[in-house]
């Protein structure tokens, strides 16, 4: 590694920033995040894209204030919400029999949870849960098994904690329909992450 | 009318399962002043996005002693959360996924060409 190839953060923000190095530096890793969103890889590829050309132009504010990856990685996630906004509104089919599905096989009916189709008991805690490397990949492909757009939703949410009303206005959507969407994303991804990970590892005993 | 909540007490993993004539007079009567399970987990969702009241609070603290089921969703919906503010970097350390040569000359003439 010359260490000429790589200015230090207050060359960049003189301007003498090398675009290609980013590409080899930090493409794979935008790329990475991207694909866990969007699940093609022509339109992550874009995402990057977008991202480091918006960065390209605004790479005067940069001010070596944060690493270059990080900065980076904050000008992706504005990517990804201008990739969702730019989404269609449309719910599809699927979409509607999925939250249709109130998953009332789960109660009785009296109102109350039957007792072997109840939450388990998570073991072990999720502290020691997220070193796992395998768990992740479970959580992804729990995540891929959600509809699209319910999906999108909860990521928004969950992963980049925009405002519930920030994402009503930005997919034009009524609040009543995100929740709705956000309580099957939640039942559907809790049960999948139980099932395909939490259940495996500590399979429960009757109930 | 359903009747009225009475868990069986077999394999029930809640604090108040009906173990004695007292104890089943305190889970029916729990039971028909809180929110029926179902409901129990769409508040529990709408928890996770705005404040509830200090009456649905308690509510659902009461209904969490008859109830082991309800209290762990709502446990789990907080590991959830946690599980998916971690999300975006974990699975970019444990993905080997990378870009195309060709991809990444597409995007290098791309910034070539400029804004």
């Amino acid at each position: 590694m010359e260490p000429a190839s790589r200015p230090a953060p207050a060359e960049v923000s003189a301007g003498k920033v090398d675009p290609y190095r980013w590409v080899d530096d930090h493409g794979d890793c935008l790329y990475r995040y991207a694909l866990a969103r969007v699940r093609t890889p022509e339109v992550a590829e874009d995402v990057v894209q977008e991202t480091l050309l918006v960065a390209v132009r605004s790479q005067d504010r940069f001010a070596g204030r944060s690493s270059e990856r990080s900065w980076l990685v904050g000008s992706w996630k504005n990517k990804i919400v201008d990739y969702y906004r730019k989404l269609g509104r449309e719910t599809s089919f699927t979409d509607m029999e999925f939250l249709k599905d109130e998953c009332s096989h789960k109660f009785v009916e009296q109102g109350f949870w039957n007792h072997d189709l109840g939450p388990h008991e998570w073991r072990p805690e999720a502290d020691e849960v997220m070193h796992k490397g395998e768990f992740w990949q479970t959580m992804r492909d729990c995540l891929s098994k959600l509809p699209q757009r319910v999906a999108d939703v909860f990521m928004l949410r969950e992963m980049d904690d925009v405002p519930s009303k920030e994402i009503c206005a930005m997919l034009s959507i009524s609040e009543s329909n995100l929740w709705v969407m956000l309580h099957r994303a939640r039942m559907a991804l809790r049960e999948c992450l139980e099932m395909n990970w939490f259940d495996k590892m500590n399979p429960p005993k009757g109930h | 009318m359903p009747e009225p909540y009475n868990p069986s007490p077999v394999g029930n993993p809640s604090l108040l399962k009906r173990r004695s004539w007292l104890e089943t007079q305190v889970v029916k009567f729990i039971g028909r002043h809180t929110p029926k399970c179902p409901d129990v987990v769409r508040i529990l969702s709408r928890g996770m996005d705005r404040k509830l009241s200090l009456k649905t609070r308690l509510f659902l603290n009461l209904h969490y002693l008859i109830c082991r089921w309800c209290q762990r969703y709502a446990e789990q919906l907080n590991y959830l959360r946690r599980f998916s503010r971690r999300f975006p970097e974990e699975i970019s350390n444990v993905d080997a996924f990378t870009m195309s040569p060709d991809a990444k000359d597409r995007v290098k003439r791309r910034l070539e060409s400029g804004p």
